[in-house]
């Protein structure tokens, strides 16, 4: 891991397009204003883990599941 | 999502009935790409969209192409949350008609069913081509129960 120390406004430039400057430190939070081009996602780590998980346990191996939600849709709304 | 937004977003592989849906079946230019993959995921970029056997259903089967055995439930969100869609902003560089939709999760029985709606994914309708957003707002959660229709 490269470890930096910043001062308030200080930036540190991650390649040629993305920099990450510190905006506000107040106790133990710090504020950070992140700029980079539009296709670069930008995420909190603890909402990107969620989003992740999330997706990994919606994953389903087969079509079969499709029919299912399928027919019990179709049992709760009376449609044969 | 518009009825001719589904249509243009689904593949043809539709089989007679017995017949497996073939992934084989599917034109190259019916897919639909997420350059980036899913979060998490960034090696599933090509899926295909499979269209439910069952007449009125509001689920469609995202399948990958590229990750063998990999597949999501989705739904179109407009069914269950009218107001949802214009919460949406395309991402820059998608300018046209989008396509939204919403990854499921079920319970074993077909029940207990939710919407990711914090992180749907936002397809260009002409260019085939989305990306799964994240809206960390606080406004909406991964999993949603899907309410009941009328």
């Amino acid at each position: 891991m490269l470890i930096l120390t910043r001062k308030l406004g200080e930036v540190i430039r991650i390649g040629d397009e993305v920099t990450v400057r510190v905006l506000e430190v107040r106790g133990n939070q710090v504020r950070l204003g992140v700029e980079a081009p539009a296709d670069v996602r930008i995420y909190r780590e603890e909402v990107y883990r969620a989003i992740r998980r999330e997706n990994q346990e919606a994953a389903i191996g087969d079509i079969a599941g499709l029919d299912r939600a399928s027919e019990a849709w179709q049992k709760q709304h009376g449609k044969s | 999502m518009a009825e001719t937004a589904r249509q243009i977003l689904t593949a043809p592989v539709s089989a007679p009935p017995g017949e497996p849906r073939r992934l084989a079946d599917v034109p190259e230019d019916r897919l639909i790409e997420l350059p980036d993959g899913l979060v998490g995921m960034p090696h599933a970029r090509r899926f295909a969209l499979v269209e439910p056997t069952q007449p009125g259903s509001p689920f469609h089967y995202l399948v990958s192409v590229d990750v063998p055995g990999l597949g999501f439930l989705v739904c179109d969100p407009c069914r269950f949350w009218p107001g949802y869609v214009s919460e949406v902003s395309a991402p820059a560089g998608m300018e046209g008609e989008v396509a939204v939709l919403a990854i499921m999760t079920m319970g074993a029985d077909g029940r207990e069913m939710t919407a990711n709606l914090m992180a749907p994914l936002v397809i260009d309708l002409r260019s085939r081509r989305g990306t799964q957003l994240v809206l960390d707002t606080g406004r909406f959660a991964p999993r949603h129960p899907l309410p009941a229709l009328g």
